[in-house]
């Protein structure tokens, strides 16, 4: 019973033996067993705060097949009406991709570390940056809803900063790592910078930019359907609308337009890394 | 060496220096279209003079800059400007004077309306969303690798977790507060799907890469099934699940916030309602609360990330 709970003891405590000369060695300390515990409780604990119940679950699981069901089959003769705010969902993110990646590739190389600028320059922009990016895009779009009024507009300007934002932190990460050699030994010939950087070090980049940019927009169109909740424009105020009134065969037809959406653009931007980046 | 001789060659490099109105037409301008004149390159003097005369695709970056263009123009229909509201600079003002001067009150209140419990509240939506969602990608990544089951078994998993992937969060969201009740459990249930096609994604790249070498020499000495799993797979697979997992980590606390729009929980819903009311302050105290939540996340994952990175090398 002892050298159980000895045994026990010695999975967080490492146990030391004595050598036939005399010296003490100790086993190799091992961080797991109390990451392992610390896991469990935050586990633990954020159930509790969740109040995540899988009886409850299991009990009503039936209501979420329900709602499936009554989607099927959609209502066709709504593609009309839902047609054009589904373009400008993805109208929305197209633009905003577009515009807020434009901007960034610039300011990516100028806020790579390693063209020798401004340190102080750099961490603060840096720093905007980190803190822009946290923003949920929403709540920008929420924001800027009140100050420029509803419309697609205000959409577009939420995901041209939160594409901004991701592109030039994923861009410059990438440059800190290009072989830059090239771009020395074309300063050593007397080139402008631009010109080096131009050169240089945007063929070493183009294919990841590219991919960031079509990941960039995946993602958007993604997430752009949730924007007209607050009432930037697109798909979202039909879903909300569709919902509050229960019509539910029209939401299928809305849904089925947005997963294939979703599904082809998927298509796309994987054909396009694989040609532009191999 | 003949003096004439020497004057012909002379007269010679002179004319190859001095080509016709076309050819120095072609010289100068061909690059700007794409087109070299290789015999040229040879001959230029200067640094500068082969760098002006090396192949330049403008014309490619021209087409490409009108074809952008015209999206933007297309575009421009859908995105119109209609001019700030008529208190909008004032709003621009008050908000981030909020910003500056967070209410101490929200943020010092430890009931379930504070600061501190809602973005507890948010920061378990999206741990225990990852943590389900890992649980559920993990075999569902085995079954639709090329290396572990048939190919036609991995076409129908791809294709219905595909379909599950695509199908926009929101979605879900609204679906699972109607089965089980407004609340954080439905915004759980959210993100456990949602990071399960993401998740599996990413799992079966990294399936798919492992090095089947090591399997067959554990196989060879005689170990077990079990063994073969633990010292021949799980060590291969143990560095990138995790830095996938965190990775999806940082991105599912940042999305949980937006989950409230549809009472799933989380900080998303007080935070617009203090938008609406123009409660700056409140609001102030929220989004600096949220920055502080998601940056302490990223920079922990991020660690975590590295350390793994440079563990493998």
């Amino acid at each position: 019973m002892r050298s159980i709970l000895q045994d026990l003891l010695h999975v967080f405590y490492p146990r030391s033996y004595t050598l036939a000369n005399g010296k003490q060695i100790r086993e190799k300390f091992s961080p797991i067993p109390y990451i392992t515990i610390l896991l469990i409780g935050l586990i633990l604990y954020c159930m509790k705060i969740a109040g995540v119940d899988f009886g409850l679950l299991l009990a009503k699981g039936r209501n979420f097949w329900d709602m499936l069901e009554r989607m099927i089959p959609p209502n066709w003769k709504y593609y009309d009406t839902m047609k054009k705010p589904m373009l400008d969902t993805i109208n929305m993110s197209l633009l905003g991709s577009v515009f807020g990646c434009a901007v960034a590739l610039p300011v990516s190389f100028y806020l790579s570390g390693n063209f020798k600028l401004n340190k102080t320059y750099l961490a603060a922009h840096r720093v905007l940056l980190s803190l822009l990016r946290t923003l949920p895009t929403i709540v920008v779009a929420c924001y800027f809803r009140m100050v420029l009024g509803m419309g697609a507009l205000v959409g577009t300007i939420a995901i041209s900063i939160f594409s901004y934002t991701i592109c030039v932190k994923m861009m410059y990460e990438y440059i800190e790592t290009v072989d830059m050699g090239p771009y020395e030994a074309m300063v050593s010939t007397g080139a402008s910078r631009p010109k080096c950087m131009l050169r240089a070090v945007w063929p070493q980049v183009k294919g990841y930019y590219i991919s960031t940019v079509l990941y960039c927009f995946e993602s958007n169109v993604k997430s752009a359907a949730i924007l007209g909740y607050v009432g930037a424009g697109g798909i979202g105020q039909i879903i909300s609308g569709r919902l509050n009134l229960r019509r539910y065969a029209d939401l299928g037809l809305v849904l089925l337009f947005m997963t294939a959406t979703i599904v082809i653009l998927e298509g796309i931007a994987r054909f396009a890394r694989r040609k532009l980046v191999h | 060496m003949p003096a004439e001789s020497w004057c012909i060659e002379m007269e010679h490099n002179e004319k190859r220096s001095q080509p016709g109105f076309f050819r120095r037409l072609l010289r100068d301008w061909g690059p700007l279209l794409g087109i070299s004149l290789g015999t040229d390159l040879d001959d230029a003097v200067t640094v500068e003079d082969k760098y002006r005369r090396y192949p330049q695709p403008w014309l490619r970056y021209l087409l490409f800059l009108l074809f952008v263009l015209a999206i933007v123009y297309i575009n421009h229909f859908t995105v119109e400007f209609t001019g700030l509201t008529e208190r909008g600079w004032g709003l621009v003002k008050a908000s981030l004077q909020g910003l500056i001067t967070p209410s101490w009150k929200v943020i010092t209140d430890s009931s379930t309306t504070g600061l501190a419990y809602m973005l507890m509240e948010t920061f378990s939506i999206g741990f225990l969303g990852t943590l389900f969602g890992t649980v559920i990608a993990i075999p569902l990544a085995f079954v639709c690798s090329r290396n572990v089951a048939p190919r036609w078994v991995n076409l129908i998993f791809l294709v219905a977790v595909t379909i599950i992937r695509s199908f926009p969060s929101i979605m879900y969201g609204i679906m699972f507060v109607k089965t089980v009740g407004p609340g954080p459990f439905a915004g759980v249930l959210t993100m456990t799907i949602g990071s399960a096609g993401m998740l599996c994604k990413m799992f079966v790249e990294a399936i798919e890469d492992i090095d089947k070498g090591v399997i067959e020499a554990l196989d060879a000495s005689g170990c077990s099934a079990f063994e073969k799993v633990r010292y021949g797979i799980i060590p291969q697979l143990s560095s990138s699940i995790i830095s996938s997992v965190l990775y999806r980590l940082d991105i599912n606390i940042k999305n949980a916030s937006v989950l409230g729009l549809v009472g799933a929980g989380g900080i998303g819903a007080q935070l617009i309602f203090a938008i609406d009311d123009r409660r700056w302050s409140d609001t102030g105290a929220m989004l600096w609360g949220l920055v502080v939540l998601v940056l302490v996340i990223e920079y922990v994952s991020t660690k975590i990330r590295k350390k793994l990175a440079t563990d493998i090398r």
